[in-house]
């Protein structure tokens, strides 16, 4: 085929890539829409970042002493509930800002994986599909748009990555130091957002120590007293409770399955992205100088990846991750596309590279059709929408796609009879009006009874405008651990002092289920959002 | 080291991740070996972390011949 005749066939094939992931984009947004709406939990968890967000914008905090009324406290660093507690001052206890914030921060992480790209290959088409990428994943669907503080996070580190990848090339010695400064903040405003962002700080400081040690010790003890400095003065000004609910608490065994199937999914769902960011990788150890972007990667799979199998992980756990492996398959695509590639002359590039370099111009013709396939298989593999509305029902008929989820929701992760990997979120679909009235309903009985009650989603009180008793999830961390003894709230359990406790997957410690099985009943089961709540009511 | 300009060589970084590599996999089966009691022996976590220290000793090694190249 003619060269022109072939560019012109990449082009079309880039245009069909790009309409893909603005179809995935747009699915997004539906789904974004659908969620900002919904006024009570979608994720189990969100009603508790609430909760957290309430107490920090009434100057209170929310590492508190669970064994004393209400049971409550949190087990999550503060910087996300502190950005969203001036809402509450202006609108109250809602979710809906919660999960806006949560869907700019990915729009933000995508624009500086699109940049990073740009950046280093010039290549405008791949920079728009790398950022695209990073929304169309599955993953970052499910997360993107919750009350969560997890995607936060990852625009932290996003933000730090991209800003310290050139900070060696920084000539001007002011600039560079600007740019450390804020580099440094953005990793200890991503810690403080999630404790998971530790793999960024390694990253960074490993790729600043073998570029430069003297810059990166100095820098990293900086930075480090300054991480510390924080932590201190909140385990000071919270008596301790800061670092028993958010650190010690946290650490949890991993179930080396669970992290296997995740990581299966992982590869199955971006392995079209992956392979071309291994090959990166491998390219920068063997024939060019090791990026940030090659160890945030390499770190981010291994110890996040690893990590998905603890008790509260899940695939959300790759999302740092799947940034990576959009810059870094980014940066393959634009630099295979225009033929920049360069390698140093050692005994590999003898072996591998000089015998293929006859064969270059076969390969810039291949990569010119292989390259737009590649996220047109991304693309595919990643496919997730609902096929019950209009327009995408229409689609979903044409293309022969039938739901596998919840409310006729389709979603590639899933098996065609909805099975899905050990501690992927099984979320994703939409929210209907039926689930809003099974949620008021559950509230109508919460304020039918004057006594206070404990439900496992936070919402229920929040809505009904009582105090949120108890966090299960950290009852439990704290239990697994052994540092929750659970008497008061066993106690009063025990004298019927709650009007009703709502449960859905019973996430509470044994001994407090056992305590709520021997003294409430069951009256009757609600379902919101697929999800089978059960009311409990005192024994009589 | 210290020195300003001063930056890691793929044959030094090979090096460090050789010595890594192999302290890891020294400790992991150490500590199988200190703790000879216990049932079950050698868990899928041990080996998982012996597969990544291994390889980290592989990566090392094939660095090293490449010299001065910065790394």
């Amino acid at each position: 085929m003619p060269l022109p005749l072939l560019q012109r066939a990449s082009r079309a094939l880039l245009i069909l890539a790009l309409i893909l992931l603005i179809f995935h984009l747009a699915v997004y947004l539906v789904y974004a829409a659908n969620l900002i709406a919904f006024p009570f939990d979608y994720d189990q968890g969100e009603g508790f970042e609430l909760v957290d967000t309430v107490m920090f914008s009434r100057g209170e905090w929310p590492y508190q002493d669970t064994e004393a009324f209400p049971f409550y406290s949190s087990n999550y660093p503060p910087l996300y509930h502190v950005i969203a507690a001036p809402f509450v001052w202006l609108f109250g206890p809602a979710y809906w800002y919660g999960r806006l914030l949560s869907l700019l921060s990915t729009f933000v992480t995508s624009g500086a994986i699109g940049y990073a790209v740009y950046r280093e290959s010039r290549h405008r088409w791949i920079a728009i599909l790398a950022g695209l990428a990073y929304l169309a994943s599955n993953t970052i669907y499910h997360v993107g748009p919750l009350f969560r503080q997890h995607i936060s996070m990852v625009m932290f580190e996003t933000l730090a990555v991209v800003l310290l990848a050139g900070i060696n090339e920084v000539q001007d010695k002011g600039r560079r130091r600007g740019l450390l400064i804020l580099g440094a903040g953005l990793i200890i405003a991503a810690g403080y957002t999630k404790q998971l962002a530790v793999v960024t700080a390694l990253a960074a400081g490993v790729f600043m120590f073998i570029r430069q040690p003297r810059r990166a010790i100095l820098w990293g003890l900086a930075s480090a007293a300054a991480g510390i400095a924080i932590f201190a003065w909140m385990t000071w000004a919270t008596d301790g409770e800061w670092w028993q609910q958010a650190i010690l608490a946290n650490v949890n065994e991993i179930k080396i399955l669970q992290s296997l199937a995740l990581f299966q999914q992982w590869f199955g769902l971006h392995g079209f992205l992956i392979v071309p960011a291994a090959l990166v990788v491998v390219y920068e150890f063997y024939f060019n100088r090791i990026s940030i972007y090659t160890l945030w990667f390499v770190l981010a799979v291994a110890v996040n990846g690893a990590a998905s199998g603890t008790w509260g992980g899940g695939d959300s756990y790759f999302a740092t991750a799947i940034a990576a492996t959009c810059i870094l398959s980014g940066i393959f695509a634009g630099r295979s596309l225009r033929g920049t590639w360069q390698f140093r002359s050692n005994y590999l590039s003898r072996l591998f590279i000089d015998p293929a370099r006859r064969f270059a111009p076969q390969l810039s013709v291949f990569a010119l059709i292989a390259i737009p396939v590649l996220y047109l298989g991304y693309g595919r593999a990643v496919l997730k929408m609902p096929t019950n509305l209009p327009v995408f029902e229409q689609i979903a008929q044409v293309f022969q796609i039938y739901p596998n989820a919840q409310n006729g929701f389709y979603d590639s992760a899933r098996t065609q009879d909805g099975q899905y990997a050990a501690g992927y979120a099984a979320i994703g679909h939409l929210t209907t009006e039926e689930d809003i009235a099974a949620g008021y309903r559950i509230v109508e009985m919460i304020q039918a009874d004057a006594r206070p009650s404990i439900t496992e989603d936070a919402a229920f009180n929040i809505v009904a405008g009582r105090e949120v008793i108890t966090n299960p999830t950290q009852l439990l961390n704290l239990d697994l651990r052994g540092i929750f003894r659970g008497d008061e709230l066993i106690g009063m359990i025990e004298e019927q002092a709650f009007g009703l406790i709502v449960l859905r997957a019973q996430f509470y410690p044994e001994r407090v289920l056992i305590a709520m099985g021997q003294h409430y009943e069951q009256s009757e089961t609600v379902t919101m959002n697929g999800f089978e709540y059960i009311i409990l009511r005192p024994k009589t | 080291m210290w020195r300003s300009d001063f930056t890691f060589s793929k044959r030094l970084l090979g090096t460090l991740l050789v010595a890594l590599g192999l302290l890891a996999a020294g400790g992991i089966i150490a500590v199988d070996l200190l703790d000879a009691g216990r049932e079950g022996g050698f868990g899928p976590a041990q080996q998982l972390a012996l597969v990544v220290s291994s390889s980290l000793v592989l990566l090392g090694a094939t660095l090293i011949p490449l010299g001065n190249d910065p790394a």
